[in-house]
């Protein structure tokens, strides 16, 4: 069935529908990532938004049990060129169609998505809704909708869960944690233990962490309460600690310095990063629509490590005085490059430093 | 404009040719240095070029040192040293070319001086790369899996083999003397004979046996390392056909569709660690097999050097991969390399990305074989029958694999329900099981016969995505069999790639009237740019293909541009050189002050390169593509090779300005064993005709005769077009004329176009680029008198020319098992340039 796509610039775009026949508002931005579909729809950074494929055919690749960085798909729509109807699981047939019906969420594919970002690399992120009808009712629901800022309360856990290891005792703050970084953990054997970001610096050094990780999440990190930052503040004086996309902005504002708003967000993994100590480059997933403001970093506090070689954006930061960094980019690989896993490598290096000397 | 960045001592670099092209050697090695020959003089370098191929482009070239010259260590070691060459550049000649430079390392003695350093690799990769023993202990000891390989010297030891492996093994040449020769033995009978014929092509002597991984999903990746380790993927495609099929007879899509993200990583990963454990300067290709039930990986070959993936990778892309390998042989790293003005400041960092889908189709030429009464095995396997490929862009996988197919053929024939109907079942199982040339019919058939998704999934190892994408195609057909031309079934149809040609044939109308409906009903192509950040940066793209969305990104080139159309993919008889052909024209029309657009779909010749044109547009050749493009950019005038005459009556029918190349329908066959073919070869400017050279040709060789012709009588020629022909005559005599008396021409001889590949050859030794005269011709009505003197002038480098072209290399036996013998002028794959020994006493 024909549905339609429309901007809060109020230009419309046509396609058929497939996945839930919702009607749904979010942030419409792009994704020119040629693989990775199923991790990037459930990722939870994603939540309260739409995405637009760059890559033409989506969905061949079927849904996999191993694929999921979240439980269910966090988007509002996705909007893709040509629609595979594959499926790879052995007991349902389940193709990215029925996926995102079954969580009712709507796609749109016959879409001319090659002009659509275009359009958005122009135009910037916006407002965008998936109707039937194209009608001024329709045009007035979507420039009097108001987008939730409430994204990380949305998808963050709000109770503290165990991941079990039998290696460094490992605590991770959720603001929408993806499977990723759970997994790499896994790889290093961790004990880990995940805590809602509402959790107390008392309750985290009561479990007597070897790390701490704040992890990644959706939205706009001035939207999360001060306490946030003064458990980063306190933390990363006491444990080594690692920040990851949101996790890293949040480092950022703890430390004294600030953030941009990027015109047009990016959301890819084909952009060089160089580590600056050792002028190598690697590839890794971004996902950002936000950046740390380089006229605006406390540099008595914290210096660059990493950063981006086509935007020169800021992608790494560590503390002068702790053992404490962080990154803009995920460096989990699902989906994206794997040689990006070396900065949980750089993680457990400090964390071994760490035990060792308070041993 | 260039700056230099890199190692100061480093001036004067020596690229070596890959000389004859042949089945996996196309034209696209010669097509990466003519490319990268401009930015690296810009930057300062002096640069020289040695080749023994007669349709090299890069040969005459301006911007190096071209030295004809047949490959060999002694004749190269004597331009190293008169040239003082510093570098040299192995890798742009492939695998010849690491294997000449591991010659020359090996021969060099202290007493020739120092050897010049090796760009893209160290010597050491070098020696590796000829030692595939060596190779594969040292990239398995670094954790990489491969089919576990053994090296055998004897039929005694590869029986004892037997005993510990089980069929299907796979049993290849150890340093095979040609390119790589592969035999799967699934019975025990076979074995002993497939040894024999390896060890026989072995350098060695040797033959490698390995369990066959027949099944598995085939994925090339092509990576990009610089000189401080940092390493990039350019892209990766995978073959629909499972392993067993070799890769250059497989169909292969880009981007990789059916490999979830974690399992495409893996592959990079392990194909960025054989580049480190290579210490390259420049591209990798690796290829891998993927066992999905287990997600094992094989690594089964790598190829560090340019080769046909590399050019196809670029085209793919947009990503400039040779102009960004150069540099990094030379030293330069990623972020230093600089690019022409066209591309975004960050191009050469950034990975490339494509919102396109492109499908690689080879192109056999069983049929032109069966024509000529030859009988070959048709039956497809690990050892690469394809002749050529062509490529189909689209935004489905559908309208890329159409376009390919329509690219591949001139035509649509996949799209027709009667066409595999006369196919039993018990045939159309076998060739479900062993494949032949038409296989994306037979799973067409199969389909329709109603087979289902998961049978024929596990009968032919081919993922159920692409049956269920042919699926989608029968249903288009269906409708359009069933249905009258409406606005939503041209727009599903068109879509999907298919042509007015063959919309008009379902519906019995034409394609003229085909082509109005659609205007009609608005459902015209847009182009969509190809460049390789997806849409992220606004890029100055100049390549373009058609697909049938909203926005159209194609802005014509000017009001007075000049169309050119490609000969489409190799077939046997051209070799590369109509590919040669359509380069110089478009060189000379641009020299001339036109602006040029091409219209191809072969990633394997120059005619694409972006600096040789102003636009090109990657689609198929039919009549409708062309008039579709012929709408968009109004050219002032379309050239069109000779052989395409339902082409050239159609545009001329819609009233287009047409320019004809000269070219017969079919390669002409050559003479007997025992028979001399005379020419007398002339230029024909619109006006009159100019004798040129004597040439006589005995089977597989071409040679110059040193007899003055300027004086021949060919008054009596009139020609429709200008351009290079030749009067014919056929002798009994099997010794090389030093003088021939002419035959009355009106009466004992026939007039053609000169084959391509002639008109390259004399080109070269004639030291005047005959294409660029022709184009000339057509822009002033005839030659100027300056042309006609420098014509005149070029002749005297004829006395005593000692150079003859030779086709003799062909290995037709091994690839195409022919029943009976290939005639190797009609059936050219490639030839080579040869200086004649001393002075030659008539005999040959």
């Amino acid at each position: 069935m024909e549905r339609h796509l429309i901007l809060e610039d109020g230009t419309v775009f046509s396609g058929q529908g497939f996945g839930a026949p919702a009607t749904t508002f979010g942030e419409i931005i792009f994704d020119t990532a040629t693989s990775g579909y199923q991790e990037t729809i459930t990722n939870p950074i994603y939540d309260g938004q739409m995405i637009v494929f760059a890559m033409p055919v989506v969905g061949a690749d079927g849904i996999h049990a191993e694929a999921y960085e979240s439980i269910q798909p966090k988007i509002r729509g996705m909007i893709v060129h040509d629609l595979a109807e594959v499926s790879t699981n052995r007991q349902r047939r389940m193709n990215l169609d029925r996926f995102l019906r079954q969580h009712n969420v709507p796609g749109l594919y016959q879409v001319d998505t090659r002009k659509l970002i275009r359009h958005l690399r122009e135009t910037g992120s916006q407002k965008a809704t998936i109707v039937d009808v194209v009608d001024d009712h329709a045009r007035d629901q979507l420039q009097a909708t108001v987008l939730t800022n409430k994204q990380v309360q949305n998808t963050a856990t709000n109770k503290a869960y165990a991941n079990p290891g039998r290696g460094f005792h490992i605590v991770v703050i959720d603001f929408g944690l993806k499977n990723g970084i759970l997994r790499v953990l896994g790889d290093y054997d961790a004990n880990v233990t995940v805590l809602p970001y509402t959790t107390s610096v008392d309750e985290v050094l009561t479990l007597d962490p070897d790390g701490v990780i704040f992890s990644t999440g959706p939205g706009n990190p001035e939207d999360l309460p001060e306490s946030v930052l003064t458990l980063i503040r306190v933390l990363q004086s006491k444990v080594p600690l690692l920040g990851i996309g949101l996790g890293h902005e949040l480092f950022a504002l703890a430390n004294n310095s600030a953030l941009a708003v990027l015109p047009a967000e990016y959301h890819g993994m084909n952009h060089p990063i160089q580590e600056i100590i050792s002028q190598e480059i690697l590839y890794a997933r971004q996902g950002r629509g936000y950046v740390v403001d380089p006229e605006q970093l406390d540099t008595k506090k914290l210096f660059v490590t990493h950063r981006d070689l086509v935007d020169q954006s800021i992608q790494g930061l560590r503390h002068r005085d702790y053992p404490a960094f962080s990154v803009q980019f995920f460096p989990d690989g699902a989906p994206g490059p794997l040689e990006a896993k070396r900065v949980f490598a750089d993680f457990f290096e400090t964390v071994i430093d760490y035990v060792q000397k308070n041993n | 404009m260039y700056k230099r960045t890199t190692d100061e001592n480093l001036k004067r670099i020596l690229f070596l040719g890959s000389g004859e092209t042949d089945f996996g050697l196309q034209g696209e090695n010669d097509a990466a240095v003519y490319q990268v020959l401009p930015i690296l003089k810009a930057q300062g370098y002096a640069l020289f070029l040695v080749d023994d191929n007669p349709y090299s482009l890069a040969l005459e070239s301006a911007d190096a040192e071209t030295i004809v010259a047949t490959l060999t260590v002694q004749n190269i070691k004597a331009i190293i040293k008169e040239k003082q060459i510093d570098a040299v550049f192995p890798g742009f000649a492939g695998i010849r070319g690491i294997r000449l430079w591991q010659q020359i390392i090996a021969e060099w003695r202290e007493e020739d001086g120092p050897r010049p350093v090796g760009l893209g690799m160290p010597d050491s990769t070098v020696s590796l790369l000829n030692n595939s023993a060596a190779l594969f202990e040292r990239l398995e000891s670094a954790g990489l899996a491969m089919p576990k390989a053994t090296i055998v010297r004897s039929q005694a030891e590869a029986n004892e083999l037997l005993r510990d492996l089980e069929l299907p093994l796979l049993v290849r040449a150890h340093n095979p003397a040609q390119g790589t020769t592969r035999r799967i033995v699934r019975r025990l009978d076979d074995f002993e004979s497939a040894v024999d014929e390896v060890l026989e092509q072995s350098l060695t002597k040797e033959a490698v046996i390995s369990k066959a991984i027949n099944g598995l999903k085939e994925v090339s990746l092509l990576v990009l390392r610089d000189a401080a380790g940092n390493t990039m993927q350019v892209g990766a495609s995978e073959d629909m056909d499972p392993i067993g099929i070799h890769t250059a007879d497989s169909l292969s899509v880009a981007p990789v569709l059916t490999i979830s993200d974690q399992v495409l990583q893996e592959m990079r990963t392990q194909a960025f660690l054989v580049a480190d454990i290579l210490g390259i300067q420049g591209p990798v290709h690796v290829q891998l097999a993927l066992n999905e039930k287990t997600n094992q990986l094989y690594i089964i070959k790598v190829s560090p050097y340019l080769d046909n993936l590399s050019n196809r990778m670029a085209l793919l892309t947009g990503y400039p991969v040779m102009l960004v390998a150069a540099q990094l042989a030379t030293g330069r790293l990623i972020q230093d390399v600089e690019l022409p003005a066209s591309y975004h400041e960050k191009t050469a960092m950034m990975e490339p990305v494509m919102d396109h889908i492109v499908v690689k189709l080879p192109v056999f030429s069983f049929g032109d074989l069966k024509a000529a009464g030859i009988e070959v095995k048709r039956q497809l396997n690990s050892i690469q029958k394809s002749v050529g490929s062509a490529l189909g862009f689209g935004r489905t996988f559908i309208e890329a694999m159409e376009k390919a197919i329509r690219a591949a053929h001139f035509n649509n024939r996949s799209f027709s329900p009667k066409y595999m109907k006369h196919v039993t079942d018990d045939e159309l199982i076998q060739q479900l099981i062993h494949p032949q040339d038409n296989r994306v019919l037979l799973l067409l058939e199969a389909l329709r016969r109603g087979y289902e998704v998961d049978e024929l999934a596990e009968l032919t190892k081919i993922d159920e995505f692409y049956f269920y994408q042919l699926k989608h195609l029968l249903e288009i057909e269906g409708q359009i069999t069933n249905g009258e031309p409406s606005q939503e079934l041209l727009r599903e149809a068109k879509s999907s790639g298919l042509s007015d040609g063959l919309l008009a044939r379902f519906w019995e109308s034409d394609f003229q009237a085909i082509r109005e409906l659609a205007k009609q009903a608005g459902v015209i192509p847009t182009y969509k740019a190809l460049e390789p950040s997806a849409g992220e940066f606004p890029e100055n793209a100049h390549q373009f293909f058609a697909t049938f969305e909203e926005e159209n990104e194609s802005v014509p080139v000017s009001n007075r541009s000049i169309l050119v159309i490609g000969p489409g993919a190799f077939r046997m008889g051209d070799g590369s050189a109509a590919g040669y052909a359509t380069s110089v024209v478009l060189s000379e029309l641009r020299k001339l002050g036109y602006q040029t657009v091409i219209m191809n779909n072969n990633a394997s010749d120059a005619s694409l390169l972006p600096h040789l044109s102003d636009k090109q547009y990657l689609e198929p050749l039919e009549v409708s593509d062309v008039m579709a493009v012929v709408d968009q950019e109004k050219p002032e005038g379309i050239v069109v090779p000779g052989n395409r005459r339902k082409l050239i009556e159609a545009l001329v029918a819609l009233g287009q300005q047409v320019i004809v190349l000269p070219k017969e329908k079919h390669q002409p066959a050559g003479p007997e064993e025992g028979e001399s073919e005379f020419a007398l070869n002339l230029f024909y400017d619109g006006e009159r005709a100019y004798p040129l050279v004597l040439t006589q040709h005995q089977a597989g060789e071409i040679r110059l005769i040193d007899q003055d012709v300027f004086d021949a009588d060919l008054g009596s020629v009139k020609l429709p077009y200008s351009g290079v022909y030749q009067l014919i005559w056929r002798e009994n005599r099997s010794d090389w004329a030093r003088e021939v008396t002419l035959p009355d021409f009106a009466v004992d001889s026939w007039l053609r176009p000169m084959p391509y590949g002639q008109v390259a050859f004399l080109s070269k030794i004639l030291q005047v680029s005959l294409i660029r005269l022709v184009v000339r011709s057509w822009k002033q009505g005839g030659l100027t008198n300056d042309d006609l003197e420098a014509l005149v002038a070029h002749m005297p480098a004829l006395k005593g020319s000692d150079f003859a072209m030779v086709s003799d290399r062909t290995d037709f036996d091994l690839h195409l098992r022919p029943a009976s013998p290939i005639d190797s002028t009609r059936f050219e794959m490639g030839a080579k340039i040869v200086r004649l020994e001393g002075d030659d006493d008539g005999q040959g």
